[in-house]
């Protein structure tokens, strides 16, 4: 025996020996797979930008693609829609306004689209390697997060050429739209990428659900014009129990709502521009917070569950 | 037999398995056509197949196990579970210290991603920083022999180079236990020379290794001890020489009884 394995042999002899299975985390719980979670945070890293990488594959203008698309529909959403299709007349700065909800749909669809499919794109390295495996939903979520910002780019860019924006602290309301579509978002992909293995169809499901449930938030069209019909009725409280709709209306309150020709604008047409949100939009916000997160820690027993036979189905 | 890596009586464990069962159901349907066109019958349509019963051994640090079988005996899945890939139905697996795994051709690769990104991706699933695979890289692009192929998308290799790459990889990332899976059987001679005097180094630093392999002269060569499988059941266990003949017998044999409890 040489010294150097001398030396191993004493190294394992003083390491305790640990079950190996990969459904562990359900006996150990939360806070041990946070833990691996952060042990892994590298590859997250990696996986991220791969994903961000394999979505614009091999086309020579590559990333300026990702600017492209978002700068196509705001300019459509702008002039086709605004001002042709008159939408201009019930909503000012339409395109702003439009485009606000569009990009925050854009990540919520992005990450429960890409999320349900992560397991079964990713089958290379589950089949092969041991890891906590709610890295793959979470770095769906990551690269989504990513293109996010991008768009948000050209967001501003668009909010200070049409929109003229002066400053006021409802800009704050950017934060806690963004953290419900995440934690809606990640906690419904974690659920769905688990069940997706068992079974297949829920891929093909999510995307049909998401056309409908892009309808039923207010990005093409406004609160105020809900209100109008349902106003007051248990049917406007369901409306508005749609996390994503909060969503969209505080995110709609923080880049389009405080800018002056909006404000005017609304004034003119003889409309309280607060009555464009519910009144009540911080404690919804709160709430729904609240529950997203009990519905993210769920959703991740669920898949911790699910997790064990994953590599032997796909 | 190779005789110098055999570790010393007392050494201690690194893997400890107990009574691991896995028993997969086959033709499970998948879509929700198939399930509402064999609803009712769903339950009878589902049929169980038993890939591993009652497989129990420990491994002491150092040693090199060749696991051996007929086609289906079971070997992947039973590295699979020691890898903590797939998790066994019934009964118990221990293991202890860093651990590396070259299933089934491969490690996990990404078809779209380069050479040197797969590096990276593989090295920090292993569980490396970039910082050490930053130090090992260039050892690692030497010893597999791709040179400026590293630049490739892997799904461009040839699956000789493939191999190449994710073994030295595997080799590079410092593991106390190797799990190796037929991964040998595509590589060129000289590679194969190649990896196989990597394992005779790996044995020398007193590292485990546990072989699958179809062939008898390469277990024959590093192999300490040798497990023969049929039907999902250890028939033999022990030295190696002993050990491939009774892998030649259990391809005459049937499979061990449908009642293992019933055996003494
Ligand atoms: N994911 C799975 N689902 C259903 N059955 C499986 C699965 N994986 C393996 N099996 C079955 O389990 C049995 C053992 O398979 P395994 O891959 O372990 O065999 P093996 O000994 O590695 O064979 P080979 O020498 O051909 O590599 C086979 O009959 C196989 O069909
Ligand atoms: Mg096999």
């Amino acid at each position: 025996m040489t010294d150097i394995a001398r030396l191993r042999a004493d190294r394992i002899a003083a390491l305790p020996f640990e079950r190996v299975e990969p459904t562990a985390g359900i006996a150990q719980g939360t806070s041990h797979a946070l833990r691996q979670l952060w042990r892994y945070r590298e590859l997250q890293g990696l996986l991220v930008r791969r994903e961000l990488k394999a979505r614009y594959k091999d086309s020579s203008l590559g990333f300026i693609w990702s600017f492209i698309r978002p700068v196509m529909l705001l300019l459509i959403y702008y002039f086709a829609i605004g001002y042709f299709l008159q939408a201009q007349r019930s909503i000012p700065v339409f395109g702003i306004f439009v485009f606000a909800g569009l990009v925050l749909w854009g990540l919520y669809s992005d990450i429960l689209v890409a999320g349900t499919m992560s397991i079964l794109t990713n089958a290379g390295l589950i089949k092969k390697v041991s890891l906590p495996r709610e890295i793959f939903p979470l770095a769906s979520a990551g690269s989504a997060f990513v293109n996010f910002l991008i768009q948000c780019a050209v967001l501003i860019a668009a909010v200070l050429v049409f929109g003229q924006m002066t400053f006021t602290w409802d800009v704050l309301y950017v934060f806690p739209a963004v953290l419900l579509v995440m934690v809606y978002g990640t906690a419904f992909a974690i659920l769905l990428s688990a069940l997706n293995v068992y079974l297949r169809d829920i891929q093909y499901l999510v995307e049909v659900v998401m056309l409908m449930l892009f309808w039923t938030s207010p990005i093409v069209y406004s609160y105020r014009m809900v209100a109008d019909v349902i106003g007051g009725t248990w049917l406007e409280a369901v409306y508005l129990a749609n996390p994503i709709t909060v969503a969209i209306l505080s995110f709609q309150r923080a880049v389009w709502l405080p800018s002056p020709s909006v404000q005017s604008q609304l004034t003119e047409m003889g409309i309280d521009p607060s009555t464009m949100h519910p009144a009540d939009l911080d404690v919804r916000i709160l709430v729904l917070l609240i529950v997203g997160l009990l519905l993210l820690w769920v959703s991740h027993r669920t898949f911790l569950r699910l997790q064990g036979n994953f590599a032997q189905e796909i | 037999m190779a005789s110098s890596g055999s570790p010393a009586v007392d050494a201690p464990l690194v893997v400890r398995l107990d009574g691991v069962s896995k028993h997969f159901v086959v033709r499970r349907e998948k879509s929700l056509k198939e399930r509402l066109v064999n609803f009712g019958r769903s339950r009878r349509h589902r049929e169980d197949f038993t890939a591993l019963t009652g497989v129990g051994f420990e491994i002491p640090v150092g040693q090199t196990v060749g696991l051996v079988g007929h086609n289906g005996s079971g070997k992947s899945t039973l590295l699979k579970v020691i890898g903590g890939i797939i998790a066994p139905d019934a009964g118990v697996v221990e293991r202890r210290g860093r651990i590396a795994a070259l299933l089934e051709l491969g490690a996990g690769f990404h078809p779209d991603l380069t050479g040197r990104e797969n590096v990276y991706l593989n090295g920090s699933v292993l569980g490396l920083s970039r910082n050490q695979i930053d130090e090992f890289f260039q050892s690692i692009v030497d010893f597999s022999e791709i040179g400026e192929f590293i630049d490739t998308q892997v799904k461009f290799y040839s699956s000789g180079m493939y191999v190449r790459l994710a073994f030295a990889v595997a080799v590079h990332v410092d593991p106390d236990v190797l799990l190796v899976d037929e991964v040998l059987a595509v590589g060129d001679e000289p590679f194969q020379r190649k990896c196989m005097d990597k394992i005779r180094q790996f044995q020398s630093e007193g590292r485990t290794i546990v072989i699958v392999s179809h062939s008898s002269d390469q277990i024959a060569d590093v192999c300490d001890r040798v497990i023969v499988l049929n039907h999902g059941h250890v028939v033999f266990d022990g030295e190696t020489g002993p050990g491939l003949e009774a892998l030649a017998a259990s391809f005459h044999t049937p499979p061990p009884g449908p009642a293992p409890e019933e055996q003494p």
